[in-house]
């Protein structure tokens, strides 16, 4: 059974004002001893607490710049918290952006192998997966080219199928991605579903209203990077939309 | 305490196959296309030191094949040093894409620059033994003793690619600094010259270079054919030891904040 606790979770980030400080003005100011700050700082996520159990489709929903992101990111321990604490049960998968780590001079096989091992696969499951994605990926023919010569969508398909071929007992989407033709949008989407249907727990981040409605069991609005609303999908998207209109 | 320093080995374990991995990429990338392919490694620090070998053999008046020796010998774990030393500075910095969307242990960065530099390091080795050899040179049993060698300048090297992998995040000047630092060092480490041959107030920098005490590690065996000098073997486990540890006591320090500063 899988859980994800998170307790007053902030992050903060530290904005420069003119510039990365130079090794020069460091030891400048560290003789000057007033530490006029050059930087302020800005919390993406503003004291949020949630727990998530098992079982539970969780949807975040919020503006541009809300946080979303940055709060799912700390989900998947790309940023450490600067207050409170994240404790994550079970296995999670960095869904985050595919075909982050692909190398565009490396041949689509090889990408598996790299991208995979990046993404957390043992040696083992890449042997055991292979001729599965490419197969998925519908690129047989070009699996030993570099991919910088692939076309967007043969990119797409390849990182697309390598990241949906595992199956992770946490499950967290920073939109759902799917590039490539209509025939391959189908079975893109079939294979994502089956994934969810599949994991334990899953969160995602998405704009589009009426697939968090569908897919989710429960909503979390984050403004500002705090929690604005938690519940049941229909009513925290229906007040956000509202107060959109409002305001 | 002790918990987290086994979570850090843990992890780090956990990740030899992306480290394996991110070891054969660089390896792959630096030959791929070109027409010799792999054999550049052996080529490049060949025609490099048979270049200098015939300039400083000139300029010094030196027998040609004593000193191509003497300098082999040296330019061997420099030229390992400085590039592990200048390229792990910007390990993170061209991770960065990578490192903003998946949580990797961020060790495996500097560390996987160091492992395949590594690799290049031993394969040239190899392939200039083979030229010595031909040339005239002797095989000594004292060339036993170059695994240790390599092991100490491993981990010193390491030490100070960590702390540089660090700091260079939070002074990016420091990529730039480097490179004239190394150019440096390089004429004030006993490479080109013997270290008996140095007058003036140079030989103080030259005395407290942590670089030296790994140079003899090399040359005691190749060019002396004798094992290095049990002071020399002390030092350098001594530095060693102490690289790591600043190394490792910096980057655990600090590599929390990494991705906030990239």
């Amino acid at each position: 059974m899988s859980i994800i606790r998170v307790e007053n979770l902030s992050i903060r980030f530290r904005i420069y004002h003119d510039r990365s400080p130079s090794l020069k003005s460091y030891f400048a100011n560290l003789f000057k001893r007033q530490s006029q700050t050059a930087y302020s700082e800005f919390s993406a996520v503003n004291e949020v607490s949630f727990t998530i159990s098992a079982g539970e489709r969780v949807g975040i929903i919020g503006r541009n710049g809300a946080g979303k992101s940055t709060l799912l990111k700390a989900l998947c321990r790309v940023y450490e918290p600067s207050d409170g604490e994240i404790a994550v049960d079970g296995r999670i998968a960095p869904l985050l952006e595919i075909g982050a780590g692909f190398h565009p001079e490396f041949t689509g096989r090889e990408n598996i192998y790299l991208n995979g091992a990046i993404l957390g696969y043992t040696k083992q499951q890449l042997i055991e997966i292979e001729s599965e994605v490419v197969a998925f990926a519908e690129l047989e023919e070009f699996i030993d080219t570099p991919v910088k010569y692939y076309s967007t969508g043969m990119y797409m398909r390849l990182a697309f199928s390598l990241a949906t071929s595992m199956h992770p007992d946490i499950l967290v989407l920073d939109e759902i991605f799917a590039g490539g033709d209509a025939a391959f949008l189908a079975k893109a989407k079939s294979r994502m579903y089956a994934m969810i249907d599949n994991a334990n727990i899953m969160v995602m981040v998405s704009h589009d209203h009426q697939l968090v409605t569908s897919l989710c069991n429960r909503v979390i609005w984050i403004d500002h990077g705090k929690v604005e609303g938690d519940g049941l999908p229909e009513e925290i998207v229906g007040r956000y939309l509202g107060g959109k209109e409002l305001g | 305490m002790k918990t987290k320093a086994r979570t850090f080995i843990e992890e780090v374990h956990d990740s030899r196959y992306v480290l394996s991995q991110l070891v054969l990429q660089q390896l792959i990338l630096r030959y791929r296309r070109t027409v010799l392919g792999y054999l550049w490694t052996l080529i490049n620090p060949l025609l490099m030191m048979t270049v200098m070998a015939l300039v400083f053999a000139t300029l010094f008046k030196a027998e040609l094949k004593t000193f191509a020796v003497f300098l082999f010998a040296g330019m061997i774990p420099w030229n390992f040093f400085s590039s592990v030393v200048t390229q792990s500075g910007s390990s993170f910095i061209n991770n960065e894409a990578l490192i903003k969307k998946i949580y990797l242990p961020k060790i495996i960065f500097p560390l996987s620059i160091t492992f395949a530099l590594l690799i290049d390091s031993v394969l040239s080795f190899l392939a200039l033994s083979v030229i010595i050899m031909t040339i005239g040179g002797s095989l000594s049993w004292a060339l036993i003793f170059i695994p240790i060698s390599y092991l100490l300048l491993f981990f010193f090297a390491l030490g100070v690619g960590l702390i540089m992998s660090v700091a260079t995040v939070f002074f990016r000047d420091l990529q730039h600094v480097v490179l004239i630092a190394m150019q440096g060092l390089f004429f004030l480490t006993p490479i080109l010259y013997r270290p008996d041959e140095l007058m003036g107030n140079l030989v103080w920098f030259v005395r407290l270079n942590p670089v030296v005490p790994f140079i003899d590690l090399f040359r005691a065996p190749l060019y002396l054919a004798s094992l290095p000098t049990s002071g020399v073997i002390l030092e350098s486990v001594l530095i060693s030891l102490s690289a790591m540890s600043l190394g490792l006591f910096v980057f655990l320090r600090q590599q929390r904040q990494i991705v906030f500063r990239l």
